[in-house]
Formats: C-alpha cells, sequence, structure tokens
C-alpha cells in the first residue's frame, strides 16, 4: 500500500517547510503553488533571520520560537544564510532605560548577547549615529527568502515530493464532510484538473482565510501588510535594530549591496491589492536615518510590500498581536480532511512545518517522528537538476 | 498620484501561438516596472505568467527584457521604462526554454554552473571590512557571541539576464556563459591549490570554455549587480595566453 497522499498548497516558507517534513516522514507529497516559489508574502519579507531579540520584552513565547528555530537553521540551511548578528541602539534616554528590560527579555528567552562599548560598536559599523548611547549585540541573521524556500524544496523533491509552481488551486473537492482533493488550473496549459488527496494542508499564510472558506471555514487570520524600503548602498553589516518595543522604521537589515528599512505595519483586506501609503515610505528612512544617517545619501532601489499573516486575537492592536504561529485542524469546524498553518514567521517555518505535520500525521494514522532539526537540507541551487 | 500606463507584454500558452497583448493599467507614479507588470495580473488577467519575489534585485527571478534590454524590472522605474516612448514592451528572457508568458526554464544556468565544478558561492565575499568569512567561524556552539568577521552574499544574484544577453550563447550551447565564467574566475581566485587552480583553469580553456566567447561585452554591460563576467572572461584568457608562452619559452 503506498503512503498517504497530501496536497500543501502555497510555496512560501511554511509551505516549503512542510512539504520537506512531509516527505521526510514517508507522506507522498505535492505542492500547489499559483505562482512562483516565494513570490508574495515570503519573498518580500525583510530578510531578517530573527534571533527572538525584537520580541524579547513584548512577546516572549514568539522570541522563544525565533531563537529556537534560528539556531536550528544555522546547522541545517548551506548557503542562504548571512550571520553576522544584530545591534540593538539606544538613542535617546528612553531607549536606555528599556535596555535593562531588553536584557532581561533576552536572559529569559535564552537569547545569547553581550552588551559592546559604544566606541566599538562604531568601529564594527562605521556608518552607525555617532550619538548612540549604548549597543546590544545578538544572533540576528539574514536570509534568501527565495533561496531559504528552495533549500526546503529542493529536499523535499528528493525525497519524492512534487513542486507544481503556476498551477492555482480554484476549489476544494468534497465528499460529504470530507475535503477529498483540490480543483485546479494549470496555467502553463490552461488545463482544469482534479487531484485527490488524503489530506490538504493550507500553507497560505495571508491567503489561509480566503482557502479556509473554499472548504466552507473560518481561520482568525488578518493580512497585515508592511513597507520595506530598500537603498542602492549596504551601510551595515550586522543588522541595526532600535532598542525599544516594535515601532515603524526601527530596523535596517543589511542584504548583499543593499541595506533594507523596515517596516510599518497596517491590517488590509485583501492580501492582493496592497496600496503603498507614500507616507510610509518618507517615515521609513526618516527613522532609518536616525539610526544610520548615511541613509540620506543613499538611493531608493526598490520599495515593497508584503502582508503578514497575523492570528488574530480578541482586542488587540496590530502591533501587539504576538507573531507566533497556530494549526488549525478543521475538523473543529465539521470538515474532515483539513488543517490551516498560519501566523509565524520565516525564521520559524520549520518549527510550523513540524507542528502542522504532527497533526496530519496523527490524524492520518501515520506513525513517523520529526528528523528535520538535524536534517541538513540540500542546497537551493539542487532545485534546478 | 497614480497614472496610466501602456505595456505590450509578451504571452505564450503551451500548445497555442505566441502573441503580444496589450494592457493599460494603473499604477502609483513611482512605481518600478514589476508593479506594472504585477497590475496587468491583479487588473486584468490573472493567468498571466510571471517569476517575481523579493522586489529589491535580491532574488533574481524576475528579470525579463524591457524594450529589447534585458533588466530586472523591479528595479526600474516607470518613468525610466518609458522615456521617450509611448508603451513599454515586455519578453521574456532569450537562450532560456520558454514555460509560458514571462517564465523561462533556469535550469540550465544551474546546470552550466555545476558543470565547471565551481559555482558562485555565497558565503565568501569579503565584507566591508574585507575580511573573508569561514564557515567554521559560524556562532558558537556553546551560544558566546565573538569578535568574527563578517560575511555577506556574492553580487551574482543568478538571475540569468548575462544569459540571454550573450551574443554566443544564441550561437551555441556548448558555452558554460558569462556566469559560469565569472564563477570559475572567481573560484580560481579563492583557491591556493594548484592543481585546483590548474583544473579550473584547464575547464576555462576547454570547449565550453573563454575561447568561445565574441568580446562583445553585452554582459558586462546588462548585469545589474556589476560582477563583470567579461572581465573575468578577459583575465582568464589573460592568465592562459600567459601560461602558454611560458611554457613555449621553456622549450
Amino acid at each position: 500500500m503506498s503512503a498517504p497522499h497530501v496536497i500543501v498548497i502555497g510555496a512560501g516558507s511554511t509551505g516549503a517547510a512542510t512539504a520537506h517534513d512531509l516527505a521526510l516522514r514517508g507522506l507522498r507529497v505535492t505542492v500547489l503553488e499559483r505562482g512562483e516559489i516565494a513570490n508574495c508574502t515570503t519573498g518580500r519579507n525583510h530578510c531578517l533571520l530573527h534571533s527572538g531579540g525584537r520580541y524579547c520584552v513584548k512577546d516572549q513565547e514568539s522570541a522563544i520560537e525565533c531563537i529556537d528555530e534560528n539556531m536550528i537553521l544555522r546547522r541545517i540551511m548551506p548557503d542562504a544564510l548571512e550571520l553576522n548578528d544584530g545591534l540593538f541602539v539606544a538613542l535617546t534616554e528612553e531607549d536606555l532605560a528599556f535596555k535593562e528590560k531588553f536584557i532581561a527579555g533576552c536572559e529569559k528567552c535564552h537569547i545569547p548577547y553581550r552588551e559592546i562599548p559604544v566606541k566599538r560598536a562604531l568601529e564594527l559599523e562605521p556608518f552607525l549615529n555617532p550619538k548612540i548611547l549604548a549597543a546590544v549585540q545578538v544572533p540576528d541573521g539574514v536570509f534568501e527568502p527565495f533561496r531559504f524556500c528552495l533549500a526546503f524544496l529542493a529536499t523535499a523533491r528528493k525525497n519524492g515530493a512534487v513542486v507544481r509552481t503556476y498551477t492555482e488551486v480554484t476549489e476544494l473537492a468534497r465528499s460529504g464532510q470530507s475535503i477529498t482533493g483540490v480543483k485546479i488550473r494549470d496555467h502553463r496549459t490552461g488545463k482544469m484538473e482534479v487531484i485527490g488527496a488524503d489530506m490538504v494542508v493550507n500553507a497560505t499564510g495571508p491567503w489561509a482565510e480566503k482557502i479556509a472558506a473554499m472548504g466552507g471555514v473560518d481561520v482568525p487570520v488578518s493580512p497585515t501588510a508592511g513597507v520595506m524600503v530598500t537603498v542602492n548602498k549596504r551601510l551595515n553589516n550586522m543588522v541595526v535594530n532600535r532598542l525599544d518595543k516594535p515601532s515603524d522604521g526601527d530596523i535596517v537589515v543589511p542584504q548583499r549591496m543593499t541595506s533594507i528599512i523596515g517596516t510599518t505595519s497596517w491590517i488590509i483586506l485583501d492580501p492582493d491589492q496592497i496600496e503603498i501609503p507614500k507616507d510610509h515610505i518618507e517615515r521609513m528612512i526618516q527613522k532609518g536615518r536616525e539610526m544610520l544617517p548615511a541613509i540620506q545619501y543613499a538611493v531608493t532601489r526598490g520599495v515593497g510590500a508584503a502582508a503578514r499573516p497575523l492570528i488574530r486575537k480578541a482586542n488587540a492592536d496590530e502591533r501587539e498581536v504576538s507573531r507566533t504561529f497556530e494549526c488549525f485542524d478543521h475538523k473543529h469546524d465539521g470538515v474532515e480532511g483539513f488543517v490551516t498553518i498560519s501566523g509565524g514567521k520565516t525564521t520559524t517555518a520549520r518549527g510550523m512545518a513540524e507542528k502542522v505535520t504532527d497533526v496530519v500525521c496523527a490524524k492520518l494514522g501515520h506513525q513517523a517522528e520529526c528528523h528535520t532539526r538535524t536534517t541538513p537540507l540540500l542546497s537551493y541551487r539542487l532545485f534546478y537538476n | 498620484m497614480s497614472i496610466q500606463v501602456s505595456l505590450k507584454a509578451f504571452r505564450y500558452q503551451a500548445g497555442s501561438k505566441p502573441r503580444f497583448e496589450r494592457y493599460q493599467v494603473t499604477v502609483p507614479d513611482d512605481a518600478n516596472v514589476i508593479d506594472v507588470i504585477e497590475a496587468v495580473w491583479s487588473q486584468h488577467d490573472r493567468t498571466l505568467m510571471f517569476r517575481h519575489a523579493c522586489h529589491h534585485a535580491s532574488c533574481g527571478t524576475c528579470a525579463v527584457r524591457l524594450n529589447g534590454y534585458e533588466k530586472l524590472p523591479c528595479i526600474v522605474s516607470v518613468k525610466e521604462a518609458l522615456a521617450g516612448r509611448e508603451e513599454m514592451v515586455i519578453e521574456p528572457l532569450r537562450n532560456f526554454p520558454l514555460v509560458g508568458d514571462l517564465v523561462v526554464e533556469v535550469v540550465s544556468f544551474f546546470q552550466k554552473q555545476a558543470a565547471s565544478g565551481m559555482v558562485i558561492t555565497r558565503e565568501a565575499e569579503p565584507s566591508l571590512d574585507g575580511q573573508p568569512y569561514q564557515r567554521s567561524e559560524v556562532f558558537a556552539e556553546d551560544g558566546t557571541l565573538d569578535d568574527r568577521p563578517y560575511n555577506r552574499f556574492e553580487n551574482c544574484i543568478e538571475c540569468g539576464i548575462c544569459i540571454s544577453a550573450c551574443p554566443t550563447m544564441s550561437a551555441t550551447d556548448k558555452f558554460f556563459g558569462p556566469a559560469g565564467l565569472a564563477a570559475i574566475h572567481r573560484a580560481i581566485q579563492k583557491t591556493d591549490d594548484h592543481r585546483q587552480k590548474s583544473w579550473l583553469l584547464a575547464l576555462a580553456d576547454g570547449e565550453q570554455g573563454v575561447w568561445r566567447c565574441h568580446s562583445a561585452f553585452e554582459c558586462t554591460e546588462a548585469c545589474p549587480q556589476n560582477v563583470n563576467p567579461a572581465e573575468a572572461i578577459m583575465a582568464l584568457r589573460r592568465e592562459l595566453i600567459a601560461n602558454k608562452v611560458k611554457k613555449l619559452m621553456r622549450g
């Protein structure tokens, strides 16, 4: 008897990592993605391999997920990470007052940190604002979102998974109260098909609500957009963060020849229609300059926005909503054969995959342990062979 | 402020004839060309196939031919693309098999690099401080932070633009191509191992190597990341000729 067949909808970081975990546990896997790999939320994210420092005061659950996954990814992911750490810098007395909370948060969430003298910080990062009052180093890093996904998918493919891009799910197929597969349109040929499955995993990030609705169920995911501004000079080696609770324009992530300033946060209705407010771009540049004044001399290279999938909680403002993730087994909504995994960060994609794959295996009665913590991924290049 | 943009896009679906389609889309006045392509998808036709991910010239997926020249549409503004013309023309890259619309199959790019036994790596380019980075210096196992050299991804983003722009590639498939030869050149610079070096030089000297290049310099002209593959090819030629002259002198 062949192994159960699982369809994963979405080839962003969550879908890619989930395909890898499912395939490693011996399931037959088909990944369906309407466009290119990582063409939406993951592709356009900030490229930050979180140390958890950003969340260690206000959202410790997410901070712990981040540092744990950060350490795992360092060991399993070749070629797609820059491991240059991050600096949290204080610019005002208020920031300085936040430092004790920040350090306590790092300790609570077992995030390695060290305070470095301002003079040393300025030697390490010559473009930093010379007026900084304190600097704390943490193990942030930078990844390549597109290649991050390719590494998971290359490995999944080696283990038998089928990855179909430009293949859009138009409907979920059902029989009574069970989802039995998907109806798709292959944009390469224009042909419609039905693909059967023992389980369908909705890994579509901020589109989770739309796909869930095809199954007649609801998931509490709010698409929340954020703007990023990329300048044409690399002004920092480490990730530079403002030593304060998360707010607009408080982080500059270096990548290749560029520095990327981020980010804002506002709830949107449709993740396919994001209008970038002009004042957000100006605010990014203004706030970024406070930490790295040389941004004023750099030329903007690109402006992008993507929708994050935030799990809705009652009475919470979008900055206060936890960045943690959740798996929804829709049997609780009266629908079998269908689960949704959403929320989270690209940094925590492997952990998200473990959680949803545990649920899928339990539902299918398929006994297999998770080995993704210790299994090295193939080079992303091997996706193309 | 929003503006109306006219464009002509290449359309192709397996089993049907390629054609050009004209569109008008509304985008912000400071939009880039990738936003125009995305607007065709969101405002006119959700079956349009195009590649894109990062929107800041790091993933290398979105490369197309814009008005006849290879470009990354994520970093070309609409104003630039429309300078002196009524409409912009968007076509897929050349010298790759066509999948559909603006999407090409890029497998050959990675195969050619793998064939050279060396690829442009992501972990060895000197950083701002000029220090190379060693994998062993990754974050200490015991979780302590320490001073260690920075690293950064290579400039090459594997976008395929140099392959599309190369006149030799359009004449023959038996050529490593600009990115592949730039990778060999980088590999030679990086290694201290003489045998590895001569093996790489022999590759560059071989059937798919530097002598096939027509010295058109189109690759360097088109490269959005200033990798300068043509200079790498010329440097390899100089080294090969110098070696041959040396050999000749030695008799």
